[in-house]
């Protein structure tokens, strides 16, 4: 395996540069509740000598002996200095109290150090605190992950209220989704309206939307890396809400004698809220329950348990109940071998699934994914010029697409279930970044990737190793003929892969306040969504690669522009991104999906491409924050009929992605009026995005068919909002715990009705042939409390 | 198993803060194609010999008015077991017809259209269907319990492929119900298939009621032809819903052999059927 001696290879020769240098390290937390702080500037004052804490706010810096000013700053606290000699290797675990203004909270930052924003090759990354996501208004006042880093730049969906996110082009499967790296499956409750994740129980979030680290692999598009709050290691602290959709409490505070701390928080949506056909006995309703707690075993050795479990169930009359849901859950051990040396060791499993029942035909349907995954990730603090990432992991996948099962001797149905797939997916990586010169900083990374299609289920044999052909007569795609079945064992492999993966990425820096940052990255996903609705359900089943379905392959090329001025208050960031993604699959015209066992059958292998330009300018402090956001992109696909012959989809021309949006403005606020108002706006516009409207109509049937030609050629009105919020703390007695807030929202306040889709039909009362047009929200007002005990 | 689509659908609809409106939009205008309607429907117990296949035009999406009727082509089946050509004749009003078809199950019959100069053809089989054995009444069927359902049973053959296509029709509505069904996961059971109508104001649909009647036609169809049907009533129903299919051009089995590219809409099909009207008590 080169990887590894590669890897090795720049171990040795880091360790063989060792000179008179010591090191300082040590852990950053909040002085409040004990939190780790990621993202925290340290550094040696009059020296170039700087890190930020990673996620576990761990530091380790390297220097001269000599006498420094250590400066630790991060955002919304008090910066900490203290002057250190270093003689020796030292520690210094380091305590940052929160900043005495009222402001402390409205911070709005993509990356909290500037300093360090400027100088890291590290670009296309976004991250946001919860307390920042909490400002932002949302419809109905519920706080949401998902909604939020679509305001920023390069982030798009396919419509109000539908699931997932888009990140640069890339489809919603194409993004990791990460709790406590946990893989979430499926972002969102209700279909899309809101999003997994409860803002009490999440510490931050983080977006790579390219230039994705080498120790992330196996998506194409980008990593959302969601932490969850440790818990207050200090106090006892109790936090709630109660809202339009849902409410909310959470528990966290000091166990273990002082050695750790504990988080428990749950969420709970009202059942019958929303129901349109509130007469009948139907309810849609969905929680979710976040936990976590760490355990300090030493200095050196500390444990983390998270967990995750989520649901959504719908009930029909007594015809038909569905849910579905993730449960996630994560043990990590991180181990600070010495003073540069530092890792973590996680166990991870994660699963999704779906479930219908079928009261009134008398079956049922299940389908689920389950995966284990073991994760070893080290970092090497080499030397104030060298860091080094490096580590590995594998993922063992179950895929159970479907089966059917009759609930009542009655039954009309059989039992049937779709062949398992199994699959195991590991990867060792290595990563250095390096000071070359005092103006440039580069990143190398390189990931080897690889997955195995394991056996234990049968593949059908097709004529001319074909599973899709091409009818001329007819001019459409057909199954394939098949002629025999293999049998794969349990220990037989179907189908191997093996991708290098190559992330480079480099910052030259003009000044303390200007860079320039170029990179590139390789990526390469494995497992694939399949989906050929417009939005993403929650009976989509994801696919392994194998026989039929070849490995997505990406590769990125982006640029940026990195400034900051009038003393750090306002930063810009420009990026331009060019990306390709082959062996995209797209699906013929009118495959059908659910139940499918053969799903080679229904499927072309085609390719994906992205560019766009990028704008984001930020002002960070004062009372007024927030930022804006502006993307001109394009995202198109294109799928020729191939080895199956025939013309392809929509002709093997490009056509758009459903989400593709040629220009996507959003203004973010955040106003803080005295100490107890606080103010916040986004303001919103984006193309109408891509559809397929009928170019003709016919009688067939006595009824007026519609014809549709060219995929995703037409566009839907452009959709633009306003939403407004105000944030109220009444005056609070010192000597009083309780501490509460009013937050009264409106959403989409001129009410326009946005086009989620225009649906084409012909009335049923007048024959006449109609375009109806959905529209989502339109104006909602909100008033939610959330208190803090 | 489309079915789950339009539950997803009628799930999303009920947690939906929508509203729904009816907006004027520009839609792309293709040129017309001919529409070949050859249902030739064989009903069981009867001779079949009576036919009518209708042929017209497409047009604009949003075009109600224009008189679409093709007029002027000559018509012909041919049964390819047999050798023997049937000649439809023009009626002068979209309708040609035959009053000496001779159908045989299992028998393979080529349509042959010109018009306009150009040959337009299209080969299927007739295809068999079951008999209804029951057809009855109650609430509790359906997605509705509350709401009166008609429901037919009839058993599918073993050790075969069957593919259905159900028309329901109520009285006095001005659309038809369509529904296809395969037996891909019901092999061999005896199966039960209702009809229901929920309540709707928008478009004055009322559910059924003692008195009411419901025309029903229950077709057996090719694999090709359930194939076209699927897509043509996923089309019909959730066209541009978001968790619709992904719309497509609807290619029938009408192929231009003079222009391929101008290949005609609609679809050359035989089927038996059992036809049987139910008068709600």
């Amino acid at each position: 395996m080169n990887t590894i001696r590669l890897c090795y290879f720049i171990l040795f020769v880091s360790l063989s540069f060792a000179q008179n240098k010591h090191t300082i390290s040590g852990i950053i937390t909040n002085a409040e509740n004990g939190e780790t702080i990621f993202g925290a500037s340290v550094f040696l004052e009059n020296t170039s000598t700087g890190t930020i804490t990673n996620e576990y706010g761990f530091y380790s810096l390297t220097a001269k002996a000599n006498t420094y000013n250590i400066i630790v700053s991060y955002i919304g606290f008090s910066t900490f200095t203290k002057t250190i000699t270093l003689q020796n290797n030292n520690k210094l675990n380091i305590e940052l109290k929160a900043a005495s203004t009222e402001l402390e909270e409205v911070v709005i930052v993509a990356e909290e150090s500037e300093r360090v924003n400027i100088k890291s090759p590290q670009m296309s990354v976004s991250k946001l605190k919860s307390e920042t996501i909490k400002k932002i208004p949302v419809v109905l006042g519920e706080v949401d992950i998902i909604k939020s880093i679509q305001l920023l730049p390069g982030v798009t969906n396919t419509g109000e209220g539908s699931a997932g996110f888009n990140v640069r082009g890339g489809a919603a499967d194409q993004n990791l989704v990460l709790l406590d790296e946990g893989i979430i499956y499926n972002t969102s409750h209700l279909f899309g309206f809101f999003s997994v994740f409860n803002a009490d129980a999440i510490k931050d979030v983080k977006l790579y939307k390219g230039g994705i680290p080498a120790q992330f692999g196996g998506r194409v598009s980008s990593v959302l890396d969601v932490r969850q709050k440790d818990g207050n290691s200090k106090n006892f602290e109790l936090n709630g809400g109660i809202g339009a959709i849902s409410s909310r409490l959470s528990a966290e505070g000091p166990v273990f004698k002082d050695k750790g701390s504990f988080l428990i928080a749950g969420r709970a949506s009202y059942a019958h809220l929303f129901l349109q056909a509130a007469n009948q006995d139907n309810s849609a309703s969905f929680y979710d329950l976040n936990l976590k707690t760490n355990y300090n075993i030493n200095s050196k050795n500390k444990l983390y348990l998270s967990g995750y479990f989520g649901r959504d169930d719908f009930n029909f009359g007594a015809n038909f109940f569905s849910a579905y849901g993730n449960a996630s859950g994560s043990l990590r051990w991180n181990h600070i071998f010495n003073d540069k040396l530092f890792s973590n060791l996680s166990l991870v499993y994660s699963d999704y699934d779906y479930q219908l029942d079928f009261i009134a035909f008398d079956f049922d349907w299940l389908s689920e994914i389950i995966n284990y995954n073991i994760k070893y990730d080290l970092s090497y603090f080499k030397s104030n010029k060298l860091k080094l990432n490096f580590g590995l992991n594998s993922i063992y996948y179950d895929f159970n697409p479907g089966e059917i099962n009759p609930t009542s001797p009655a039954s009309s149905i059989n039992r049937l279930i779709l062949d398992p797939k199994r699959a195991l997916e590991s990867g060792i990586y290595t990563s250095a970044e390096y000071k070359v010169s005092k103006k440039l900083t580069a990143t190398f990374g390189l990931r080897f990737s690889n997955f195995n299609r394991l056996g234990g289920q049968p593949l059908f044999n097709y004529e001319n190793n074909q599973p899709v052909v091409y009818n001329e007569t007819l001019g459409v795609y057909e199954e394939g003929n098949v002629i025999g079945v293999t049998d794969f064992d349990t220990n037989e492999t179907i189908e191997r892969f093996n991708n290098l993966e190559p992330r480079l990425a480099m910052a030259y820096q003009f000044n303390d306040n200007t860079s320039v940052k170029a990179g590139y990255s390789r990526t390469a996903q494995y497992i694939h969504l399949l989906s050929n609705t417009i939005s993403v359900t929650p009976l989509d089943v994801w696919a392994p690669s194998g026989k039929f379905i070849k490995p997505q392959l990406s590769d990125q090329y982006a640029i940026g522009y990195f400034r900051n001025f009038k003393a750090k208050t306002y930063s810009l960031e420009i990026e331009a991104y060019y990306k390709t993604v082959a062996n995209r699959i797209d699906y013929v015209d009118g495959s059908d999906l659910i139940g499918q066992n053969t799903i080679e059958t229904e499927i072309l292998n085609g390719e994906l491409r992205a560019y766009g330009l990028e704008f984001l300018f930020k002002k960070t402090k004062g009372d007024f924050t927030g930022w804006l956001a502006y993307t001109i992109s394009r995202a198109e696909q294109r799928t020729p009929g191939g080895a199956a012959g025939g013309p392809g989809i929509n002709n093997g021309d490009w056509y758009y992605a459903a989400h593709d949006r040629t220009h996507d403005i959003s203004l973010t606020g955040s106003y803080q009026f005295n100490k107890k108002w606080n103010f916040g706006a986004n303001i919103i516009y984006q193309t109408g995005r891509p559809v397929t409207f009928p170019d003709g109509q016919f009688v067939f049937e006595g009824i007026n068919v519609p014809n549709f030609s060219s995929r995703n050629e037409s566009r839907l009105t452009a959709y633009h909002r306003i939403d407004v919020s105000a944030t109220y703390v009444p005056n609070k007695k010192p000597d009083n715990r309780w501490k509460g807030e009013w937050v009264f929202g409106i959403y989409n306040i001129y009410n326009r009705r946005n086009a989620a889709s225009i649906a084409f039909g012909q009335n049923r009362e007048t024959g006449a042939n109609e375009a109806t047009r959905t529209a989502i929200f339109g104006i909602v007002p909100s008033v939610s409390y959330n208190f803090k005990f | 198993m489309r079915i789950i689509n339009y539950i997803i659908l009628s799930m999303l609809s009920m947690v939906t803060f929508s509203c729904t409106d009816v907006v004027d939009v520009d839609v792309p205008t293709a040129p017309p194609r001919l529409v070949v309607e050859a249902s030739i429907d064989w009903e069981k117990g009867s001779l079949g010999n009576e036919q009518v296949i209708l042929l017209s035009t497409s047009t604009p999406f949003f075009d109600n008015l224009s008189d679409t009727s093709v007029i002027g082509a000559s018509v012909q089946i041919t049964n390819t077991n047999s050798g023997e050509t049937i000649v439809f004749t023009d009626q002068e009003d979209g309708t040609y017809t035959t009053s000496n078809f001779t159908p045989v199950l299992n028998n393979t019959y080529t349509l042959e259209i010109n018009y306009l100069g150009e040959i337009y053809r299209a080969e299927e089989t007739m295809t068999s269907v079951p008999d209804i054995d029951e057809i009855s009444q109650s609430r509790e069927s359906g997605f509705n319990d509350e709401a009166l359902a008609v429901d037919l049973f009839f058993r599918d053959p073993p050790d075969e492929d069957n593919f259905y296509f159900f028309r329901f029709e109520a009285q006095g509505d001005l659309l038809p119900e369509l529904l296809t069904f395969s037996d891909e996961f019901t092999n061999g059971n005896r199966l039960e298939v209702f009809f229901e109508k929920e309540d709707d104001e928008d478009n004055n649909i009322r559910e059924f009621a003692p008195g009411d009647v419901a025309f029903i036609e229950f077709h057996g169809v090719s694999r090709q032809n359930f194939n076209y049907l699927e897509i043509l009533i996923d089309q019909f129903e959730s066209a541009a819903n978001p968790f619709g299919t992904i719309p497509a051009s609807l290619r029938g089995n009408c192929i231009n052999i003079s222009n391929p590219d101008n290949y005609a809409f609609g679809y050359f099909r035989l089927s038996q059927v059992v036809r049987t009207t139910y008068v709600f008590q």
